[in-house]
């Protein structure tokens, strides 16, 4: 281990670098490791599909091992789609056999003249022609990849006809239903003309206290399968959060305009276990188990077979368009999936456009002569394709829904965004913490870099335990903005370790497992690394990480502006449901947060904070863009 | 004498137990050097493949220098004597013995002496150690 591959496209050259010390002290693994190496390589304005982004395929200390969740990896490089850090998760075999390849990480830089993958065989690394995979789907690159190379047991990352055709938000796809979706890795990896990356590993990881690691690694797997919510998400996955976001009136319907849905049942998880379910599938080597294989058996879609939804891509392709039709969801999804689209934006350019329809704004002529009225599911499936393909008003959606907006010069203030990036199944106006973690996410309107769920789910014991009893009740209540600062910005610190390590967002958030002092053991153990063993030095590094992707977005040109929501979060009150009148007040939440991050009012590091990480350089750069 | 059974139902598919089997032999993480793996299809397919332990081990007939044994109704490998050939392999009916990834001798399930990992380690708890008497009269029953 302790190896990094640096494949440079251009040059058709690989070389592999050692790990520096200092990265992996002050760093820890995955997106530390990435927020370091593209603030460091990367010039502020430089065009996301240019050659001279890096796209750098990251694992972490705890990759390879029986810690129960730790089959992650994750993309990162400059986002196409939001022109700011972009960073992107996976489950699956990939980030494994990487690691077992012997490589912590992989950046890849440059442009190839002609399509290439790459193909990573323990020491022996090459670039293959493309040609043929080229214009092929991810499945069929997968299968072709394995065929050609001899062996079944190649795991492949790779993109489809739409990161081919450089649409913004296309993911990068892994082990047929596993994505790396958000923020268009896709599309970075197309400009590359990189169409896949396979991997095959033979050596063996290891941890610097085996006996220690062990005890820790066979009481999580304990906890894991004692905690009741994670055998819920074993039989029925995520979709579970579909009852429950129906029950609390937050199931983002029709482009957010409520969060009450008619058809919300059609949708729900034993629903779907009774009527569609076929098999239950698992990242390596997780104890959640929360992946499910759905089979359609009757109506138009009638004979498919297919990973997934999960309950994002039940919200984006299905409620948030008006669509109650679980096959239509599963096709799209599994369209998503072949043609590589990250599914929350793809659904969600398509909710825009039917608002846009609905309102008058667009005439059944601009789109094509489809009609995109609210559930037309038929359309949607439609116009998934077409933005795969980049026909017609597909290519002007491939674009994400904010430059689609900004092209036709209509809807701008229907596009749910936030810092242009579509906005994922919360909403802030009925859970507070969300609005707050949608605005000043790293990557735009995400939920998954600081989502609070003490406040929604109820989980008061854990609560008291993470942030004081004291912090009761308000810290639990979706509408008061009481302490929702703090708790976004412990999620985003505990959560920065959790993508550096890399595990899995399902076991710290919800269910609530896993938190800092469960990271701090393991990664002293696995590393042999005290001072990660220390809370006090693994906040510390968390801050540090956090800082320095702020401090990315800051020489992009953002600050307090951009931490912003879409104006029907703070505008147009919940209109119905059990939320019934409740809007996000920002503003609050936001100077409280800027606070206890130690950054200015406006939203920017201070040259204090960024020198007590141990981060001088970074505000000395700042200080030279007149950042700072 | 017991032996690793999976019933055919239930398999996620997530390795766990490979890591786990490589882990109890080796003291390292690795998915080449476990004695069971999982056949993985598209779209519904994942299955363990783990030795049954034969009464009459095709493995061992084949192994030129008598390295395969069967002791205790349990076969078993001399990594010793073992030149790693690979007959053995080729000579399984069920591709449930393969060579080390870096010591080269042919390496097969063991049972780990008693308490097999791979079984306390499966998240689906789907691995079972049972006699083979037990598991056609669990089959039996079903039918």
């Amino acid at each position: 281990m302790g190896q990094v591959l640096r494949v440079d496209l251009t040059k058709r050259k690989v070389l592999v670098e050692r790990l520096p010390k200092e990265l992996a002290l002050n760093y820890l693994g995955g997106t530390g490791f990435a927020a370091r190496i593209l603030f460091d390589e990367l010039e502020p304005g430089m065009n996301a599909l240019g050659p001279e982004n890096r796209l750098i395929f990251g694992t972490g200390p705890l990759t390879g091992t029986l810690w129960p969740t730790a089959g992650r990896w994750a993309v990162y490089a400059k986002s196409p789609l939001t022109d700011i850090w972009g960073e992107s998760h996976c489950g699956g075999f990939f980030g494994t056999e990487l690691k077992f390849a012997g490589y912590d990480m992989v950046i890849v830089q440059g442009r190839a003249d002609d399509p290439v993958y790459l193909w990573i065989d323990d020491d022996e690394v090459q670039l293959l022609p493309a040609k043929d995979l080229w214009g092929r789907n991810t499945a069929e690159t997968t299968d072709m990849i394995r065929e050609a190379l001899g062996d079944r047991e190649i795991e492949v990352a790779c993109i489809g006809q739409a990161g081919e055709r450089l649409v913004r938000f296309a993911c990068i796809m892994h082990n047929y239903q596993d994505a790396a979706g958000r923020t268009g890795m896709g599309a970075v990896m197309g400009s590359k003309r990189l169409k896949a990356v396979a991997v095959r590993g033979s050596r063996a990881v290891s941890v610097a206290d085996d006996e220690r690691f062990m005890e820790l690694a066979e009481e999580a797997h304990r906890r894991v399968l004692e905690q009741p919510q994670a055998r819920e998400m074993t039989k029925y996955g995520t979709p579970l959060l579909v009852a429950y976001k129906s029950e609390i009136g937050e199931l983002p319907t029709r482009n957010h305009q409520t969060g009450i849905f008619g058809g919300a049942q059609k949708l729900q998880a034993d629903t779907i276990r009774a009527k569609y379910f076929a098999k239950v599938r698992s990242c390596f080597g997780c104890c959640i188990m929360c992946k499910k294989v759905n089979r359609i058996q009757e109506g138009p879609y009638a004979g498919l077979i297919s990973g997934g939804p999960e309950y994002e891509g039940i919200y984006s392709l299905g409620t948030n368009c008006g669509i109650d039709d679980f096959g239509a969801i599963l096709k799209a999804n599994q369209l998503c999936n072949l043609y590589g689209l990250d599914a929350i934006s793809a659904g969600c350019v398509v909710a825009w456009l039917m608002e846009c329809y609905e309102r008058g704004l667009l005439s059944r002529q601009d789109c094509d002569g489809l009609e995109p009225t609210w559930g037309n599911h038929e359309v949607m499936v439609t116009l998934i394709e077409k933005i795969a393909k980049r026909e017609g008003i597909g290519d002007v959606l491939a674009e994400g829904s904010y430059r689609a907006a900004q092209r036709l010069g209509k809807g701008e203030e229907y596009v749910m965004h936030v810092k242009k990036l579509e906005i994922s199944g919360q909403d802030g106006r009925t859970h507070r913490s969300v609005a707050l973690t949608h605005a000043i996410s790293v990557r735009g309107a995400d939920h998954l870099r600081s989502l609070v769920t003490v406040d929604q789910l109820g989980y008061e014991d854990t609560a008291a335990k993470r942030y004081g009893r004291d912090k009761l009740p308000e810290v639990c209540d979706p509408y008061s903005e009481r302490y929702k600062a703090l708790v976004v910005k412990d999620a985003e610190d505990t959560f920065a370790i959790r993508d550096s390590l890399i595990v899995c967002w399902y076991s710290c958030g919800w269910p609530p497992i896993f938190w800092m002092p469960d990271f701090a053991a393991v990664a002293s153990a696995a590393t042999g690394v005290e001072k990660f063993g220390k809370l006090e030095e693994l906040y510390r590094i968390a801050q540090r990480i956090c800082n320095l992707r702020r401090a990315f977005n800051v020489r992009e040109g953002l600050d307090r502006r951009h931490d912003m929501l879409p104006k029907r979060f703070t505008h147009e009150p919940m209109p119905e449901g059990p939320g019934k009148g409740q809007v996000a007040n920002l503003e609050i939440m936001l100077n409280e947060y800027y606070k206890l991050r130690g950054w200015s009012e406006n939203g920017v590091p201070t040259k204090q904070t960024l020198d007590e990480l141990g981060l001088s350089d970074v505000a000395e750069e700042l200080k030279r863009l007149g950042r700072l | 004498m017991a032996r690793i059974v999976y019933a055919g139902d239930g398999c996620t598919g997530c390795k766990r137990c490979i890591v786990a089997c490589a882990h109890a032999h080796d003291g390292t993480f690795s998915l080449e050097a476990g004695r069971i793996w999982v056949v993985k299809e598209e779209p519904l397919t994942d299955h363990p493949v783990v030795c049954v332990q034969c009464v009459k081990p095709r493995c061992q007939e084949a192994c030129p220098v008598g390295a395969i044994r069967r002791v205790d109704d349990l076969v078993l490998v001399d990594e010793g004597a073992c030149i790693g050939c690979g007959a053995c392999a080729e000579a399984c009916p069920f591709g449930a013995i393969a060579l080390h990834p870096s010591k080269g001798v042919a390496i097969k399930c063991d049972l780990c002496g008693g308490d097999p990992a791979c079984v306390k380690f499966c998240p689906a708890g789907v691995l079972k150690l049972k006699e083979p008497a037990a598991v056609v009269q669990q089959k039996g029953a079903r039918g």
